[in-house]
Parts: C-alpha cells; structure tokens; sequence
C-alpha cells in the first residue's frame, strides 16, 4: 500500500504538467483566433473609444506572454477566472453545466459497457462461431457510425416519426426545473423531492442521448472485452476452475469474465476521452445544456476565459478518471504492484 | 510440373485468372474470416478512391446546379437519393463530396504521420530528458478528447480545406508518436540490434537499416485504421460548423443542412450522408484490422 | 407525452391551490438575451424584454406607426424643433413600490450616456441635455432640430429606470446584479425569475398604468436550434414559437390544421453590403452589374419558399418617403451585367473573381443556402467567379471594420421607425463604417442632414426620393428581400401583435 501511494503521488504530479500543456496549447490557440471577445460582445455600433476601454478594462492591450502568466498565477489559486462576455465568474456556467454532461456520460456509459461487456464475453465464448462474426461486425460498424448520425437517426426514427420519446433537452417545457434543482443531476434531484413525475420525464429525455452515446461506444468495449476474454480463457486459473468441475458458464461469466474485466477498466480511463468527445456532438445533436454546447458557444464568442476554464474541467476530470481507474485496478488486481 | 517449367510458359489470362483465384482461395483458407474482412475492406476502399478520381463516371449532374430537379425530391428515378432544399441532386453531392472528406483524411493522416514517426523515432532511439519532454507532451494531447483540440485548431483557423487538415492531422500526431517510440524502444533492444552496436555500426544506419524498417510496416496498419478516424472527426467539425465554407460539397456540411429538414420529413437528407461516412469508415477500418489480423495478429488488441 | 406534460402543468400550479389556476402561456425562442440594461442592450429579443417590462414617454399606437403618450401624459416642442418638453403621468411606480418621477427620467439618459454601452449614439446623436423642471416636468434640449425624435423617445434606452436599484457606474447583466434582485418594472409584465439561455417568467405588474395583461404568467423557453422549437410546437409543449422557424418548417407549420399561423409584415431587411472604398467594388460598374445580376424572385422561392417579399429599396414597405428605384434594374439581368463587366474589363478569359462572405451563426441556419443561391445567380454570366466565404459573427464584425471583405451579407432591424434608419445609418460617410461600407459622398451627406433637419413632409419626401435614385447609380448596398414574421400557435391563442418596430406584445395575448 506504501508503493500505490507514492505511485498515486506521482501520478497526480504529473497531472500538473499535463495540464499546464494543454493549458498553453490552448492559450496560445485562442489568442490567435481571428476575432475577439470586444468585438462578439458588443453590437455592430460600437464606438471605437470604447472598444479600446474595454479592451484595457479586460487586460486584452497586454501582451499575450503577461496575458498568460498571470492567468496561471490565478489558476495555481484555484480560481478561473471571470468571463469576458457575461458579467460572470467561470466557474458559474461550468458548475451548472456540468451535472448535464457527467449525468449524460455516465448513463451512456453504463449502455456501451452493458451491451460491449455482454456481446463481447459471448463471442469470446463462441469464437469462430457465426455469432461471434456477426457480433464483431456489430462491433466495427457501430465503431464507423458518426454519434451524431446516430443521434439523428435516433431522433427521426422514435422521436418524429414514432412521437414515442423527447428528442431535445433535459426536461419538457412546462416543468420548470427551479422546483427541483439542488445538485444538477436531475435524476437524482427529482428523486430527492420525490417528484416521481418530474423524475419521468427526466428519465424520458436521457433515453435518446444515452443509446446513442452508448451504442457508438459500445464497439470499443466489446472488442476490448473479446480480446481480453480470449486470453483470459486460456490462462492457466481458468484451466484450473475447469479441472475443478465448475459448470462452463460459471467459469466463462464467473471466473474468466472477472478475469477480464480487468484490462477492460484499465482501457476505459483512455476511453473516456472518446466518450466527452462523442459527448460534445450528441450534446449539439439533442441540444442537451451540456460542457459540450458551453464549450462551442463560447468559442464562438470568443469567451476565452470561459473557454479555457472548459478544457481545464474537461483535462482535470480526464485525469480524475484514469486515476481513479488507476486505484480501482490496483484495488481489485493483487497482481499489479508499483 | 516442375517450378522451372512453369516459369517458362508464357502465362495466358486464363491460367493468370486460375491461379488468381487459386492463391484468393488459398489465403482465404489459411487466415479465415480476417482473409474476408481484409477484402471487404479493401473492396469498399478501392470504390471510394476510384469514385474520389473518376467522379464524372458516376453521375451526369453537377454537385452544386440549383436546377438539378425540384426542390426537396425524394429519392427516385434519375435522383437515385433525391434532391435537397435547393434543387441539387443528392447522389451527385455524394460522389464529389467523397473527394472531400478523404483528400483531407488522407492529407491530415500523411501529415501526422510525417511529423509523428520521425519524432518518435528519435525520442525511442535517443531517449534521456528529450524523451521524457516528448513523451509527457504527446501523452498529455493524447489523453485529452482528440476532438475539443480539433475544434479549437478549427475555430482558430477559420474555415476552409487547408485549415480542417491542419486541425484534424495536430490531434493524431501522437498516435503515431507513442506507437513508433513503443517500437522503437523495443527494437534496439533486440538481440541482433545490439550486435550491430558491438559491430561498430554507425548510430544512423542502425536507425535507418535495423528500426525503420520494422517500424513503418506496422505504422502501414495504424495509417489505414488512423484515417477511419480522420473521416469520423472531419466529419464532426463540418457537421458543427467548422468545417468548410458552402460552395464545396461536402458530406458532414450536408448532414447538418439535413438536420433541419428532420421534422419535415425528408429522410433522405439525413440518412445518405450519415451512410456515406460510416461506409467509408467502415472501409478503412477492416482494411486495417485484416491487415493487421494478417501481419500481426496482437497489434491490435494492445 | 401529452397526458404527462398536463399533468407537470398540474404540478407547476400546486403553489396556487385552491383558487383559480392563473393562466400560463410558454413561449418557445432560439432568441438570445444579451444584457438586462437599457443601458448596453441594442438587440431585437432583448429590446422586447424591454418593451413589456418597461415603458416609454410615448410608445407607438396600436397598429401605427404614429406616437401617442405612455409614461408621460402629454408633450410639447418648441418652434425651432429643438426642445421637447414631458409633462408625466401623477403617481406613476415601479414594480417594486419606488416612485417613477422626472428625475428617474433624466437619472436613466444621464446613465446611458456615463456607461457608453452599445445603444449610447441613439442618445448622444440628438440629445443635449435633460433637465428636471419639476417632479412631474422633463424637458430634452436637442443638439439639432430632429422631426422623429418622438419615435427614439419610444426606444429602450429612454425608457426610465429606478435610480435606487440600477448600480449608476456599472452595466447590469441580468437581474441578479440590482441591488434588490428584482427588475423594477414599468410595464405591463415584471419579470420574477431568469435563467440565462433557458427560461424567463413573466407576472403580471400591478403598478402598471395601463389596461392589465389577459394572461396571468408568460413562461420563455429558450431552444438551440429552430429544429427542436418546431417539434415542441407540435408535440404541444409550447403554446406559442416565435423567431426562428427554418423556412420548411414555417411552410409545413402553415398548413398544419393543429397550429394557428400569425403572419406579421415586417420591416426586417436583409442585404448586400460593399467595401466602397478600398476593395475590388470600389469600382461602381462593379458594383452595379452585381445589383444587375441579382434575382430575388429566385432567391425568395429557393431559399425561403416564398415567406419574404422582394425588396427593391433600402427602405421597406410600410414606410414613409419609399421608392422601389432598384425594380428598373430589374432581376436576373444577365445582359445588362455582362456588358458593364466587359467595359471594366472582364472577359470569359479572364473573369471578374472576387469573395461573397456570409455568417452561419448570426442570420439563421437559411443564410448558407442564401449564399449558395446568390453565388450560382452571380455565375449565371461566365464573366464572374464567385468563392465563397464564412466567419464567425464575432470574427465577421472584426473583418468589416477591417475592411476585409469586399462584399458581404447583413440584415438590419430598426431602431426608430423612421426611414432615415433605413438609409443614413448606411451610407452616410460617418454611419456607413459602422456598417463596413465606407462610403462617403457629399451629395448623399447633404441629402440627410436636409431631411433630418426637417419636419416638412414634402421636404423629406424629395430629400428620400433624391437618395433612392442615387442608390442604383453609386450601389453602396444592395436591397434583398424585407422579412416576414411567422408566430405559430396553438389554437387557444390569440391577438398575437407586434407594434410597430417589431416587437411582440404580451399584454395584447389572449388565452383561451
């Protein structure tokens, strides 16, 4: 356990220069960007005395390298700063968009691994078979469909022409969500105040982001868990469990599958990257008050706190991931030593 | 029949074809299935690009003539996939906008490529404190979502056909990169490697002759399973507007232009472009599994 | 669904228990709102945010164009036409109980002025000073004679606002930044709670001075996209979209028996915009074979399947001193264009290629089409090769002021209902720049300062008629089409009206 912290410590050390890259990367790109936050916020109108006072009020007469040090100087206090456009501190937008988008990642989440764990094991199981054929195709295309094609499809198929779900945003337009609004996860909000209605029709406007986010991603989890799965039954403990006597399905979905869970977690800490990415377009598709809308509107507006803000929320819970992917492998696998 | 003799014969197209599809049958015995799915991918490939050359072969109408049919045609007769709000023929835009989407794959792919591979073969060869620099930078884009770098590079440049490869080839620079340092590293390892060292040979040349080689054969699979996703991710920045200016067809564009008629009913602006891309996808995904089924069978399952 | 959201509407009313549910109207926009402050907002939704929570010291009549006296209960000017003097109502307040008097008046310009926001030259243009004569006394001294000024008297930023609870040195971005939290409303409506980008709530104002609202509380959803406001409208979870529906969906909304079409003529144009003064179009034969080649009829029915009219001045229907001077030019009018690009020099060798820029995220998801269809209208003739270009709104404004973009597509809303803001603000050598257009002439500059000088109908009229006829000479711009409004509801909605620059108004809405 003295080796997995100190291994922990270094990891999250390494964070910080991994941050601060991506911090520069961006930094740099933003200033470079035609057009400016002035510019997108003010009318067509504007006089220009006054374009140049604002720009001095926001620090934008200054050179970029001042620019960016003493935006650094105010991350290292945990502070992201206000946004140029909106009379607004960063963290404001980022907190309320936030619960949208892990609500949504999380629930997609659950799908690809529920339907990429299970097929994936299965083909394993019947390799060569024209099942497992079949599954791995399932596995490429779903891999090759574009989620926001996908969503589209989704949305003309059961939302236009069956009218049997919601294919935008989170909730209806007649509730009004100030009723239930503590956390921002809305299905564990409408839950606390028992509003079992409201719980419905939360529940109701997920259905559609989650599958299409989940099936996109399910291909990945079951190509991984099939390769894995490949392995893991013929390695030498589930020869034993099957010298053993244990009956066949117990050794495949009991011993082998455990077995191979394993790798599969490990993968998803790089895997979540793919998935705030397919969440962003699914996001655009079901306009679901996401990370994703906040990040492209504000691009648009050239909001470039707000915009850095987002990418550092976006690199940290990155990182959050794969560290605790990271303590969970270490936890459940004996064999992993640091 | 010896070898010998049957070199000797002037091969006629028949017995050509015969041992073609002697050899086609043989290999499909001897992989199985992967054999299939390398040729289906190679199939759907070879279509795309001979489509992407020879447009005109393919259609009579013009991508951009507003006069194409009416408005908003379903699909039938001469517009095999209809026509969208504009008059223009559906199809049509299909086979240009191919050229579209895989000149900058393909483009953004080559790219990365060419900047990936050399910097990891140095990084793997050299290593010391320039590894560790490349290797935290490429690590730290490459846990990031690939796609939020591409939209930013994308809303920096402004829209247009350069500036979306440019966007698209930065964010797979490090694919390339860790792959080749991975192997890099691992190669001068190898015994015969380091028996060349002994020998004498000099640091370029073990470079040149031992490690690259056996480099550039695997980076060959990731190139063709790379520009899958250069398609999916040219194909997201056009969808949200990043991408390319109107007046060029292209395939992401048109799906978003699409999306609106969604409530109306015209299906088949939607659901042609959105076929399009994942068949191509698809195409350069099982060509890049088969190939690497039939090189190296762990490559992928890294 | 439907059971589900009657039953949600059932929830929403429990706080209200036992008496009579208040009726509830939820409103679906792809609108935006910029900043809650008459002081830096210049923009259509926003403005109408302003128009029912605020009031002016005169406000528009029903159904006219002509003023009539809100706030104040009469005025008077002098002979020179420089000075206006605003006799207020007696006992006027805001929502919250504070006294409306003349010093609020004179406190809100004095504002306006201090903080420079963007609607700042709607004032300083015209007025000198405000003075308070007596509490129920206020009196404009004007830097020039002005004929309309009682149209900029009905404008947001002369709409008075509590000095004790707007902050005087700062910009207010919504109603959480005054100091009691709330807007202090002089409207008809107050507005009791704002979500930016997703909901606002609207109550009835009981200090208001005028007939009460017939419906008790407006709910604005804000959508992402015009796509999504179509389906809720048919799937019934709003009871009434307005701005922007895409140009299909307002065809097939039209013919759908469930949904009740209100169609409000506009005075919303869009058009061609030139870079007079350094660009290729410099040259006005250029300019002019451009003009030539247009074809609204063609550009209307592809595009926006007939719903705007064809627009043949820079001042639209439904205004005073308007000449349709482009119609000689006529449409289409390929012969005409390629003789004036072959005497500038232009061949089928070498034909005249120059940038058509257009914006995607400021004009709707239509105007893509818009430029595809003018580009393929432009190449009718063999002498002209169009490349198409987009920006960013943020960046497209940056590229005008640049001087970046030799010809490039905008729209306009007016300010004040007066065709001078359909003419001078684009082509008069100080506004033009503000438009990217540079132009400057002296003829033009005389022209407006005659006609706003004035408040002789039949000087005005020559001084227009003069401009208009100079327009297809010089081609500073290009009129393309004035807009129509669609409102979509459902069929217990009625008296869906707008005044007359455009906005819609909630007092007039009726529920059945």
């Amino acid at each position: 356990m003295k080796n997995l912290s100190k291994y922990l410590a270094t990891r999250i050390l390494l964070t910080i220069p991994m941050l601060l890259i991506l911090l520069t990367v961006v930094f740099l790109v933003l200033r470079v960007l035609p057009g400016d936050p002035i510019s997108a916020m003010l009318g067509d109108h504007a006089p220009p005395a006054y374009v140049a006072e604002k720009k001095h009020e926001l620090g934008l007469d200054k050179p970029i390298w001042q620019q960016y040090g003493e935006y650094l100087w105010q991350l290292a206090h945990f502070d992201l700063g206000r946004s140029m456009i909106l009379n607004e501190d960063v963290i404001a937008p980022v907190l309320e968009k936030l619960p949208a988008t892990i609500e949504l990642t999380f629930v997609s989440l659950l799908v690809a691994l529920a339907i990429g764990v299970t097929l994936g094991a299965w083909a394993a199981k019947h390799r060569r078979s024209p099942g497992d054929y079949a599954a791995r195709l399932y596995g490429n295309i779903v891999y090759c469909i574009p989620v926001f094609w996908m969503g589209l499809l989704l949305q003309m198929i059961f939302g236009v022409g069956l009218d049997w779900l919601p294919v935008a945003g989170r909730v209806g337009s007649r509730v009004i969500t100030s009723d239930f609004e503590m956390t921002g996860f809305y299905l564990f909000d409408t839950l606390a105040k028992g509003d079992i209605g409201a719980f419905t029709d939360v529940g109701l406007h997920l259905i559609l982001p989650a599958l299409t986010l989940g099936v996109t991603l399910s291909g990945i989890f079951l190509r991984l868990t099939r390769a894995n799965m490949l392995d893991s039954l013929k390695s030498d403990f589930v020869l034993a469990a099957r010298a053993r006597g244990l009956s066949e399905t117990k050794v495949v979905y009991g011993h082998a599958l455990g077995n191979a869970f394993v790798p599969v977690l490990t993968m998803l800490g790089l895997e979540f990257a793919v998935l705030l990415a397919g969440a962003i377009l699914t996001e655009t598709t079901f306009s679901w008050p996401g990370m994703g809308r906040l990040l492209l509107e504000r691009i648009y507006l050239r909001d470039y706190p707000t915009v850095q803000g987002v990418i550092v929320i976006f690199a940290l819970f990155v990182s959050l991931i794969s560290l605790i992917v990271d303590i969970v492998h270490a936890l459940i696998d004996p064999r992993v030593k640091y | 029949m010896s070898p010998t003799t049957d070199k000797l014969r002037p091969p006629t197209p028949a017995g050509l074809l015969g041992r073609g599809l002697n050899a086609f049958s043989l290999a499909g015995k001897k992989y199985g299935a992967e054999w299939y799915i390398f040729l289906a991918g190679l199939l759907i490939v070879c279509f795309m690009i001979f489509m992407t050359l020879f447009p005109w072969l393919f259609t009579s109408f013009n991508p951009s003539d507003q006069n194409a049919g009416p408005q908003l045609a379903a699909p039938a007769g001469v517009h095999l996939m209809g026509t969208d709000n504009l008059g223009r023929d559906i199809w049509s835009r299909m086979v240009w906008g191919a050229q579209t989407i895989l000149g900058v794959a393909f483009a953004a792919a080559l790219m990365s490529s060419f900047i990936g591979i050399p910097l990891g073969l140095l990084s793997g060869f050299v290593g010391g404190p320039l590894d560790r620099v490349l290797s935290l930078t490429m690590d730290s884009i490459y846990s990031f979502p690939g796609l939020i770098l591409a939209i930013a590079f994308a809303a920096m440049l402004g829209p247009g056909v350069v500036n979306i490869t440019l966007a698209v080839a930065v964010i797979y620079i490090p694919t390339y990169f860790r792959l080749v340092r991975g192997q890099t590293i691992s190669i001068r390892e190898e015994l015969y490697v380091e028996a060349a060292q002994v020998l004498g040979a000099k640091r370029w040349t073990i470079l040149g002759r031992y490690i690259f080689p056996n480099v550039i054969a695997t980076t060959v699979v990731i190139f063709s399973v790379n520009i899958a996703d250069a398609i999916m991710t040219e194909a997201a920045l056009s969808y949200i507007g990043l991408g390319l200016p109107a007046g060029i067809p292209d395939w992401g564009m048109d799906l978003s232009m699409g999306k609106k008629f969604l409530p109306s009913g015209s299906w088949w602006l939607i659901t042609f472009p959105g076929m399009m891309i994942m068949i191509l996808a698809l195409g350069f995904t099982l060509l890049g599994e088969g190939l690497a089924e039939l090189l190296n069978p762990k490559l992928l399952e890294k | 669904m439907k059971k589900l959201a009657v039953f949600f509407l059932a929830l929403a009313l429990v706080p209200f228990g036992a008496f009579a549910a208040p009726k509830t109207l939820v409103y679906g926009t792809t609108e935006k709102v910029t900043d809650i402050d008459n002081a830096s907002t210049w923009d259509f939704h926003t403005w109408e945010y302003f128009q029912n929570i605020s009031a002016g010291l005169l406000t528009y009549k029903d159904g006219s164009s002509d003023l009539v006296p809100a706030l104040a209960e009469k005025y008077t000017v002098n002979k020179a036409g420089d000075e206006y003097t605003f006799t207020l109502r007696k006992g006027l307040k805001f929502s919250n109980g504070n006294p409306l008097d003349a010093a609020a008046v004179k406190w809100t310009i004095d504002r306006v002025v201090a903080l420079k926001g963007d609607p700042v030259s709607l004032v300083t243009d015209y007025v000198d000073t405000v003075t308070v004569k007596d509490p129920l006394t206020v009196v404009f001294k004007l830097k020039s004679p002005t004929g309309y000024f009682p149209a900029l008297i009905a404008t947001p930023p002369y709409f008075p606002q509590d000095p004790k609870t707007f902050p005087v040195d700062k910009v207010v971005h919504d109603p959480s930044g005054l100091a009691s939290g709330q807007f202090p409303a002089t409207g008809p409506y107050k507005l009791t709670s704002y979500k930016r980008d997703q909901e606002a709530i609207f109550e009835l104002n009981p200090n208001y001075y005028g007939p009460k609202g017939k419906v008790d509380r407006i709910i604005i959803r804000y959508f992402a996209d015009a796509t999504t406001l179509r389906l809720s409208l048919d799937k019934g979870e709003v009871d009434l979209a307005f701005k922007t529906l895409n140009p299909a969906d307002i065809d097939a909304e039209s013919k759908n028996p469930k949904v009740k079409t209100f169609k409000l003529d506009g005075v919303f144009i869009r058009y061609v915009a030139f870079e007079t003064s350094e660009s290729v179009f410099k040259d006005k034969t250029l300019r002019q074979a451009f003009a030539y080649l247009i074809d609204r009829a063609d550009l209307n029915k592809k595009v926006y399947l007939g719903q705007n009219k064809p627009l043949y001045s820079m001042i639209p229907e439904g205004m005073a001193y308007r000449y349709p001077t482009f119609k000689a030019l006529g449409d289409g009018n390929v012969a005409k264009a390629e003789a004036l690009l072959t005497k500038a020099g232009y061949s089928k060798a070498k034909p005249f290629e120059f940038d058509l820029w257009y914006t995607t995220s400021h004009y709707g998801d239509a105007e893509v089409n818009q430029a595809e269809v003018l580009k393929a209208q432009l190449e009718k003739t063999p002498l002209v090769k169009v490349t198409l270009k987009t920006a960013e709104w943020a960046t497209y404004k940056q590229q005008w002021d640049k001087k970046q973009m030799p010809v490039f597509l905008l729209g306009w809303y007016p300010d004040y209902i007066d065709p001078d803001d359909f003419s001078a603000v684009f082509t008069s050598t100080e506004a033009s720049k503000g438009n990217g257009v540079y132009f400057s002439s002296k003829v033009w500059d005389d022209l407006y300062v005659t006609e706003r000088t004035s408040a002789d109908t039949k000087i005005r009229d020559a001084a227009f008629k003069k401009v208009q006829n100079l327009w297809t000479d010089d081609v500073p711009t290009i009129p393309l089409w004035q807009g129509s409004l669609y409102v979509f509801t459902k069929p217990n909605v009625d008296n869906v009206v707008t005044n007359a620059s455009m906005l819609l108004l909630y007092d007039k809405l009726t529920l059945k």
